[in-house]
């Protein structure tokens, strides 16, 4: 029931009373009143925008936000009003639903803006009133088609190599021509031999000079067999495409039905049919004609042309204008052949002998041709001459502007996608590069504060006092909350920089042995991998938790770089060549990180390597370090 | 409106059309569109005068007024509306039929309309009036042409009526003749002198005895 009508319930019950003379039933009791408060005003305060209506105009609609208990939780006791942290704009619409029951869209507002206002507030968008729901649902179409654009490229571009098999990479060369080198060299290729196929069979028909008899000859007759040869090549080309994609093609079935391969077969089947037929003279006529179907070659372009492809999918989009076009023309020229006709039976030696023959005349004038091969001579025919023609303009420019539109649009469509494509891989990289900087931040609070000589709360105290002044609470906290990470998986994270040199270094000397699981106790100069201690339990780390560092160093993962070594002044790291002293306060490079398949787990207690710091900040010493951009 | 003067309007807009045909203007139908935008437009009397003329208090016709106001812009309603909204209180039923004998009831000054006064009027009778004026309301509405008798015909029309309120799904089944003995005992209790007809003054007389009416008279006293 819309609730608007829930404001004339009393008068309906108060109209009942008309039915209690003819009652054949005493009447129910009426139900108690629980409360009969009076109604209020209440203050919504929307981001400092103040509105205030009645609390019955809210409680209309009690299965949402503002008609339910649930914004109890948004009451703000020391102003006596409700606090929503939300956009005032949106807010007005949103409040004038429950005024006037009907919900608007305002045109200038983002899609999913208000779609997420609406959610927060619990209002289905389905009640969108009928003047606004059309343009909302258009809206909402457009974005989800951008949105499956975008997903529909991340996924393509998201599959790695390793995932496809020989037939989905060979499909995938195909239709997305730029992944792989080859694929591109394949598509010029094919593209060159289009155009050269369709070049020979123009070139072939022009005349070439006289041959031996004193006669014209096209070229084709007189290089007959170059152009043979090319023919074949072109044609050989061809069929292996066709073939390699019809392997390739995930589903066959829908391959073969789908219109480009219905092009290819039609590009190549005359050659075959010529093969087979070429010793029968009596089907050769046929066998011309079917020469006319190497032409559809060219249509093969359109796998090469974004705007061809537009071109066709206006045209298959338009096909309704197009056939009223069709329609109203067909009507149009029979009615005006008939009356040409007529007009011109009078006159002798007139061409217009037959209505089928005036169509001819009707349609050159019509699309304003006039060719002059039929005029009509009596003053009659001369009359409606020219009213044909009048209306020949006006019938032919009524449709075309609707498939002109239509094109334009699905042709901007199309631009736009590509150039959000473009800009996408942009503003990628500038996000990558801002959030790198926030992962920096933590580096250098760490540097600043954290590495420090005293204990390791003390110097979280000293680090934290440090940077107080600088960062806010969220700050700290996020800081907190990483190095508490840092701590859970005895990992730390590192830099870009550090992390690659690491890995450039722990290249050159790659060890053959890796595994952490091998142990040896002494020092071991060189190696980057391996745990040294023998008692501890190796720690699988899968690969995905070290996603941060992982650019290219795939090799790398093998290798384990630990340092065994306390990070206190007096480090005797196990690997001189890579270490990098972390001085106790500050500013200096934090460890060298690799990312790795297994490590031990570094003791909490002192480590047998003997080392003279038992200092707490050996506990961080221990840690192998990961690089976490 | 006279023949005549629909001839002619009729005619002026013939040769307009002509006019229009020759010349060519684009917005043809822009003289006959401001005719019809002209709204109707009711403003109430003054709160002070519903105040005496009706048993709410101030607080109340200002509630109720907003809830009147809110659903009708304009300030009046007309048949349809009211029929629309009468009826979604009744979606199994068709509640028209009832809905118009209820807008003829509160049209009290019979002007096609129900205007915000009509409204508070009747609804001052039926929440807030004596039993005498509630029994007559009730009258009112079953004489549906106003002449001061109840016939058979006029008490099957209203009984019909609200029988349509139900709708197809009850229980027991909705049979053809139920409205018709419904009516007939009505009849047999109100028609004393058995004249066919009931006078206002028999009915009062006979719900003024009856328990279950004057019971259930008082029933929607609390409703605003």
């Amino acid at each position: 029931m819309a609730a608007g009508v829930a404001a004339w319930l009393p008068f309906a019950r108060a109209a009942a009373i008309g039915w209690m003379p003819v009652a054949s039933a005493p009447m129910p009791p009426p139900p108690r009143d629980k409360r009969h408060t009076r109604d209020e005003l209440i203050i919504l305060n929307v981001s400092g925008s103040r509105f205030q209506t009645w609390r019955n105009t809210l409680e209309r609609y009690p299965d949402t936000l503002l008609g339910s208990t649930e914004r109890d939780f948004f009451y703000h006791e020391e102003t006596n009003e409700y606090f929503f942290d939300r956009d005032p704009d949106i807010f007005r619409h949103i409040l004038n639903f429950y005024r006037t029951g009907k919900l608007h869209y305002p045109r200038h507002e983002c899609i999913s803006a208000y779609d997420e206002e609406l959610a927060f507030f619990g209002i289905i968008p389905e009640i969108i009133g009928d003047c606004c729901y059309e343009e909302y649902k258009d809206r909402r179409r457009e974005n989800a088609e951008r949105i499956q654009d975008d997903e529909d490229n991340e996924n393509g571009n998201d599959v790695t190599q390793l995932d496809l098999t020989i037939r989905q990479s060979m499909w995938r060369a195909f239709e997305n021509p730029h992944t792989s080198t080859m694929a591109l060299v394949f598509y010029y290729v094919t593209g060159f031999f289009i155009a050269v196929s369709v070049m020979a069979n123009v070139v072939e028909t022009v005349p070439c000079g006289t041959g031996s008899r004193a006669k014209e000859m096209s070229c084709g007759e007189r290089y007959a067999l170059a152009f043979f040869c090319l023919d074949t090549a072109c044609v050989m080309i061809f069929t292996v495409e066709y073939l390699l994609r019809l392997i390739a093609a995930p589903s066959r079935y829908k391959f073969v039905k789908s219109v480009m391969s219905i092009i290819d077969v039609v590009a190549i089947m005359p050659y075959y049919i010529g093969l087979v037929m070429t010793d029968n003279e009596d089907v050769s006529g046929a066998f011309v004609t079917l020469r006319v179907f190497r032409v559809f070659r060219i249509f093969k372009f359109s796998r090469h042309s974004a705007g061809l492809r537009i071109l066709g999918y206006t045209l298959k989009s338009c096909a309704s204008e197009l056939g009223f076009l069709l329609f109203s023309l067909t009507m149009a020229i029979i009615i005006f052949a008939t009356v040409m006709f007529y007009a011109e039976k009078g006159s002798n030696s007139s061409k217009f002998t037959s209505i089928p023959a005036a169509f001819w005349y009707t349609i050159v004038t019509m699309t304003t041709l006039g060719y002059g091969d039929m005029v009509p001579k009596t003053i009659v025919g001369k009359v409606f001459g020219s009213i044909c023609s009048l209306s020949g303009v006006l019938v032919i420019a009524l449709p075309v502007p609707v498939i002109v539109s239509n094109f334009s649009r699905i042709y901007h469509q199309s631009q736009r996608a590509e150039k959000r494509r473009a800009q996408k891989k942009t503003r990628l990289a500038r996000i990558r590069a801002a959030k790198s900087g926030g992962a920096n931040a933590y580096l250098q609070y760490k540097r600043n504060g954290l590495l420090a000589d005293a204990e390791e709360e003390a110097s979280k105290e000293a680090g934290k006092a440090l940077v107080c002044k600088v960062n806010p609470t969220f700050e700290t906290q996020h800081h907190h909350l990483l190095h508490c990470l840092e701590k859970t998986t005895n990992h730390e994270f590192v830099d870009e920089q550090t992390y690659e040199t690491s890995c450039m270094e722990v290249s050159m000397v790659k060890p053959s042995t890796s595994r952490s699981s091998s142990v040896s106790s002494s020092p071991h100069g060189l190696t980057s991998c391996c745990s040294r201690r023998n008692k501890r339990k190796s720690f699988n780390v899968p690969n995905s938790n070290m996603t941060a560092g992982r650019r290219g160093s795939v090799q790398e993962l093998s290798t384990i770089q630990i340092r065994e070594r306390p990070l206190s002044n007096s480090r005797s790291s196990l690997n001189a060549k890579f270490e990098e002293t972390v001085p106790l306060n500050s500013e200096q490079q934090p460890y060298i990180t690799a990312a790795i398949i297994s490590m031990p787990t570094p003791p909490v207690t002192t480590p047998e390597g003997g080392d003279s710091a038992s200092s707490p900040d050996f506990l961080q010493s221990n840690i192998v370090r990961v690089s976490a951009l | 409106m006279s023949c005549r003067k629909r001839c002619k309007r009729e005619f002026l807009k013939f040769a307009q059309y002509l006019f229009r045909l020759i010349t060519g203007t684009l917005n043809a139908d822009s003289v006959e569109d401001e005719l019809e935008l002209s709204a109707v437009r009711h403003r109430p009397e003054g709160l002070e005068q519903l105040e005496a003329q009706t048993r709410f208090s101030r607080k109340e016709l200002q509630i109720l007024y907003r809830g009147f106001k809110n659903e009708c812009p304009s300030g009046v309603v007309n048949e349809d509306t009211f029929k629309d909204i009468y009826s979604q209180f009744f979606p199994q039923g068709d509640a028209s039929t009832y809905a118009h004998f209820l807008f003829n009831a509160f049209d009290t000054d019979h002007d096609g309309s129900v205007s915000f006064e009509d409204f508070v009027t009747g609804l001052s009778i039926l929440l807030r009036g004596t039993v005498q004026e509630k029994l007559n309301w009730a009258f009112n509405l079953y004489d549906i042409n106003k002449d001061g008798y109840i016939t058979k015909e006029e008490m099957l029309d209203i009984m019909k009526a609200i029988y349509n309120m139900m709708g197809k799904c009850t229980y027991p089944i909705l049979k053809e003749e139920t409205p018709r003995q419904h009516v007939e005992i009505f009849f047999q209790k109100m028609d004393k002198n058995k004249d066919g007809v009931v006078t206002i003054d028999e009915f009062i007389d006979c719900c003024q005895n009856d328990e279950n009416i004057m019971r259930s008279m008082q029933l929607f006293e609390n409703v605003i």
